[in-house]
């Protein structure tokens, strides 16, 4: 847990300061945009506390942050955090979606690639490959334009257009999930305790599964700590695509038109949630194996 | 026997409720709208923001003081029954209706239009579109409780024109001095035939009808609305747009691609309707100050490589009448100069040689004094430029140039180019009714003059067609005088006359746009069922 | 023995699109900025694959973006082998504060997922063509270094090294002598794989649109030009996308074979 804070913390300043140094002043955009007279340029730049030293404003930079005050966006004057808060909503429930289907299909494809023993299998196998070298941007377009094609000849909406982004991203995101999956069934497979199980007696079958399963989830449930950071680049990629609102598509927006304070914020979000998901895995992990408990 | 139990209590409870469902007696069913907007600006003020996407849902929530007729140009009666302009044209005194309120209950009086006008001047605000439109006003007074006077330092031609837009829409003082300049935009109160509901950035905004509304100006051919509710949701990628309206998203949405708006007109579910938007044409200015735009001969030359009939057709589908002059075809038509701008690119490549820029033959590279010609083109997002500049690119390679597109997301980042100085060629232009839309542009110290050419002829040319005479035929040789000097200059590369290709629904009626052409009149749509 | 096919496809696919990228000026046949016909027509009416919304002939960009796109991947792979080896070396050899001090920074940039650091890099250095090159590059170097550190304390636990050591020999020489050399086979696969990190990532940095010139016929950039045009000529789209995927696949399966082959040896 100490070593999830320590990591928070070292990102959120590798952000800070690789922003600050690189960028530049964020106030001469307003000047040149004819947004602020000269003094009113350097009033605000005292204000946002530009002009003291940048160890200074890095101190307060934390300050503000751990309060929740993530500054103010400079295309819009707003709050960063309000602005944040409002796109949330939209990405958590397609990260949410994808990241269900995500799990389901990989299961689906792992459980096929490594149990079944014919050619499902290895087509599942393949399949999962394939997940992983496809570009999510590529297969979103692929997906938009064959169900344009199909809503057009067909005049239904089988699929609603709202459904079509999470199940991009939960193609895309299936294939390290099924491969995990493979490699710990594999692994379960020829442990001597699946051994144990088949010579009680236990037949192939969904509890023989089970058991060969049990020991394989805790490496796929800290693959999904892993799964997060692929879902963020995701969203990004997937809401362009499909044109939804969300804070993938802020964060291209923002780093396109120049708004540091958003796109900072945004990438300390994304760290922040990212530490925090390592953690839960590492403790879901734990639960989940008693060998890990004892060590750990 | 366990199962049915399980089964038989729920689909008892469902029933039930689907009884009761349909022995309520079913709403009349009101009538809804999803117009489409396609950018998403940064504030919706339109006292405080510039964007013209904001007038499209705003424009039907405020009214304003006078109304301008979109066939003639003649001003008519708005919140003012009518005026007085001192024969100096430095004072105008409105006299107001007495019978308009606002959403909020509040009276529409002579102390609401000077409240306005001091939030829009306030420098704090920083108005960046409505205060300009004032012009050399110093000052409002209150006359009487229904009559108000705008006072200026200079007779000021477009006034009336700027009063009768949405940027200067008379808002309830009380909402004004409530949420104050960063919250207003979330709460606007107006007088107009639609209420303001609310406001999700980069997701909708949401209108009511106003069922108090009892004071239409002549523009509008009703005199309340019939559609009860209309949702205004953003479609900023152009490749949802056709797809929006295909799957009902969207029953009206404005800047559709050509060639999409061709393809859905040619159904019979969809109409097209072709709005000219009066304004400056698509156009790139020249950098004056920075070699090789400095020497005329080059800007020239580059402006007669490039096709512009191609380029119309090839991006434009033919939907966009390649551009004459600084200002539209449309609306300013009379005043263009008569010159035509030529596609010429052997004497462009004449003029660079007579330029000193020969063609190394190693390389096929215009060079002078060993150094090769480098342009930097600068294009905004909107607007097809990109496409207009790739195109523009081509041309002058062929000329022997080398060419670099930087494309700029916003109007900060391309601010913040042409500040550096870092281009040959920059993109932008406005929309306006007025020909003193070329002042800021073209004046020496215009906030936009980007091609940073400076000459006094030109600015006592500009100043003088608005603030020394109100007759137009004065005004309008003045403008084709200074419009001669400026093509005479090649200050610009004027592209195309703008249209917005809006597609709407059949089921649509009514659609209707003011003069400045972005803005339609919500007031007069239906739905036919 | 059965996969050997799917391998030898991978590399000859490879292999056609590094000549692609080499010979793209001679089989191009039409200069990929100008337009040479009208917009948007098919492949039947301009061979062989039609024109772009701008009138450029298809099979030009195409041939040409190999180069762009093989190119920002290829020196972006450099970008994160040479730091990033210079980087785990220092760690590995160079003493305990050192060692902890990067190891602690690139823990941390790896809180920041892959793309959205070279976002953030983007972001400072504002979009352009060179931009990407650096963002995807030294977007993976906090990846590379945790990977190749490992493979360097391997190796530096083993004898000969105590016994370099024993003899006096300084890290610089240890670095240079011992590690680099024996560890090439492995970094060589690394870096295939990171390639096809570097390829995706840089196609998908240009799709989003940060490459700056729009001109330019890079495949990702390319992928999302095509996207207004999916109803009337979807092949603007799905061609450069059909390639991106192609490659990454081909690069995926010889990186994963060269795994497999040094960890045996």
């Amino acid at each position: 847990m100490l070593e999830g804070l320590l990591t928070a913390w070292a990102a959120v300043s590798l952000t800070f300061f690789s922003l600050r140094l690189a960028a530049g002043d964020p106030v001469a955009s307003l000047l040149s945009q004819g947004l602020a007279t000269p003094e009113q340029a350097e009033s605000l730049r005292h204000s946002l506390g530009l002009d003291a030293p940048l160890l200074l404003q890095y101190f307060r930079y934390l300050g503000r942050l751990i309060q929740g005050n993530l500054g103010v966006s400079l295309y819009t004057q707003r709050p960063v955090s309000e602005v944040i808060l409002e796109q949330l909503p939209n990405t958590a429930q397609l990260a949410m979606q994808g990241l269900l289907l995500a799990i389901l299909l990989g299961l689906i494809l792992g459980l096929a690639s490594a149990w079944l023993r014919n050619a499902a299998g290895r087509l599942a196998s393949n399949l999962a490959g394939l997940s992983t070298s496809l570009p999510v941007a590529f297969l979103g377009i692929l997906i938009l334009w064959g169900c344009r094609n199909l809503y057009l000849w067909g005049q239904t909406t089988a699929i609603s257009p709202n459904l079509l982004a999470p199940l991009v991203l939960g193609i895309a995101s299936a294939g390290p999930i099924a491969r995990v999956i493979h490699s710990g069934l594999e692994d379960s497979i020829q442990s001597p305790y699946f051994l144990a199980a088949r010579a009680r007696g236990i037949r192939r079958g969904p509890r023989l599964l089970w058991h060969a399963l049990r020991p394989a989830l805790p490496a796929a449930v800290s693959l999904l700590a892993l799964e997060a950071a692929f879902l963020f680049s995701g969203t990004v990629v997937t809401e362009t695509v499909f044109s939804r609102p969300g804070l993938g598509r802020l964060l291209v927006s923002a780093i396109l038109q120049g708004d540091f304070p958003v796109a900072e914020g945004l990438v300390i979000l994304a760290a922040l949630l990212y530490t925090a998901s390592h953690v839960l895995s590492d403790l879901i992990a734990m639960i989940l194996d008693p060998r890990l408990r004892r060590a750990g | 026997m366990r199962h049915r139990n399980l089964v038989a209590l729920p689909s008892t409870l469902i029933l039930a409720a689907l009884l009761l469902a349909a022995c309520r007696p079913a709403p009349l069913p009101e009538k809804r709208l999803v117009y489409g907007l396609t950018l998403s600006p940064s504030g919706i003020d339109p006292h405080l923001n510039a964007s013209a996407e904001l007038g499209i849902p705003l424009t039907s929530v405020y009214d304003t003081l006078v109304v301008q007729d979109a066939g003639t140009g003649q001003f008519l009666p708005g919140l003012a029954e009518r005026w007085e302009i001192s024969p100096d044209g430095r004072r105008y005194t409105f006299f107001l209706r007495e019978d308009v309120h606002f959403h909020d209950g509040t009276l529409f009086d002579a102390e609401a239009v000077r409240a306005n006008i001091e939030y829009t001047l306030d420098p704090e605000n920083h108005s960046q579109k409505a205060a300009g439109m004032l012009g050399p006003l110093v000052d409002v007074r209150v006359d009487g409780p229904y009559q108000v006077s705008l006072l200026l330092s200079e007779p000021f031609a477009p006034l009336l024109d700027s009063l009768s837009q949405v940027y200067l829409g008379m808002a309830s003082p009380q909402a004004l001095e409530e949420w104050g300049p960063a919250q207003y935009q979330f709460h606007q109160v107006g007088t107009g035939p639609y209420r303001f509901i609310e406001y999700v950035p980069n997701d909708h905004i949401t209108l009511r009808r106003f069922e108090e509304y009892a004071w239409a100006p002549p523009i509008y051919e009703n005199d309340q609305a019939a559609i009860e509710e209309i949702t205004f949701v953003f479609f900023e990628d152009p490749s949802t747009r056709p797809l929006a309206l295909e799957t009902h998203q969207a029953d009206i949405l404005g800047e559709v691609a050509p060639r999409d708006a061709a393809r859905l007109a040619s159904t019979d579910a969809f109409n097209l309707h072709q709005v000219d938007i009066p304004g400056q044409p698509q156009q790139f200015f020249f950098n004056v100050n920075r070699e090789p735009t400095n020497d005329l001969r080059v800007r020239q030359a580059l402006t007669q490589a490039v096709d512009r009939e191609k380029i119309v057709g090839t991006v434009f589908g033919g939907y966009a009448p390649v551009a004459r002059g600084p200002l539209s075809a449309a609306h300013f038509g009379g005043m263009l100069p008569r010159a035509e701008l030529e596609h010429r690119p052997d004497l462009a490549a004449q003029l660079l040689d007579e330029a000193g820029w020969r063609v190394d033959p190693a390389d096929g590279l215009r060079k002078r004094d060993g150094q090769a010609m480098r342009l930097q083109l600068v294009a905004p997002t909107w607007g097809a430029n990109p496409d207009v500049a790739q195109l523009i690119k081509a041309d002058w390679e062929s000329l022997g140039a080398e060419v670099e597109i930087q494309v700029m997301p916003g109007f900060g980042p391309l601010k913040e180019a042409q500040a550096s100085g870092a281009y040959h060629a920059i993109g932008l232009n406005f929309f306006g009714t007025d020909a003193d839309l070329l002042r800021s542009f073209f004046h020496s110290e215009g906030f936009f003059n980007w091609s940073g050419y400076a000459d006094s002829s030109l600015d006592r040319m500009l100043v003088d067609a608005s603030q020394t005479t109100l007759d137009p035929q004065a005004r309008a040789e003045l403008y084709t005088q200074a419009m001669d000097l400026i093509m005479d200059q090649a200050l610009i590369l004027p592209v195309r006359d703008y249209s917005n290709l809006v597609v709407s629904d059949s089921r649509v009626q009514g659609l209707r746009f003011t003069l400045q052409g972005w803005f339609p009149l919500l007031i007069d749509l239906d739905l036919s069922s | 023995m059965r996969r050997a096919w799917r391998l030898q496809l991978s590399l000859l696919w490879l292999i056609l699109v590094v000549t692609l990228a080499i010979l793209a000026p001679f089989v191009a046949g039409e200069d990929p900025y100008r337009p040479a016909a009208a917009p948007l027509l098919s492949i039947q009416q301009h061979p062989p694959l039609g024109t772009d919304h701008l009138g450029r002939d298809l099979w030009a960009r195409l041939a040409f973006g190999a180069r762009w796109s093989l190119m920002a991947s290829a020196l972006a792979t450099l970008v994160t082998l040479i730091t990033g080896t210079a980087l785990a070396l220092l760690s590995t050899a160079g003493g305990r504060i050192l060692d902890h001090f990067i190891l602690g920074a690139s823990n941390a940039a790896l809180a920041i997922p892959g793309l959205l650091f070279a976002m953030l890099l983007v972001a400072a250095m504002g979009p352009s063509y060179l931009t990407i090159i650096l963002a995807v590059g030294f977007g993976a170097v906090p990846g590379f270094i945790r990977l190749s550190r490992v493979l360097f304390s391997q190796i530096l636990e083993q004898h000969f090294v105590e016994a370099a050591r024993a003899l006096g020999a300084g890290p610089i020489r240890i670095a240079i002598v011992h590690l680099l050399p024996n560890a090439a086979g492995q970094l060589l696969s690394l870096a295939t794989t990171h390639f096809a990190w570097a390829f995706m990532g840089a196609t998908t940095l240009s799709f989003l649109g940060f490459s700056g010139d729009p001109s330019i016929p890079e495949w990702g950039a390319m992928l999302d030009a095509g996207r207004g045009y999916l109803a009337e000529a979807p092949r603007l789209s799905i061609l450069p996308g059909l390639l991106i995927s192609l490659t990454i696949l081909a690069v995926h399966r010889w990186g994963e074979h060269l795994a497999n082959r040094t960890t045996q040896g």
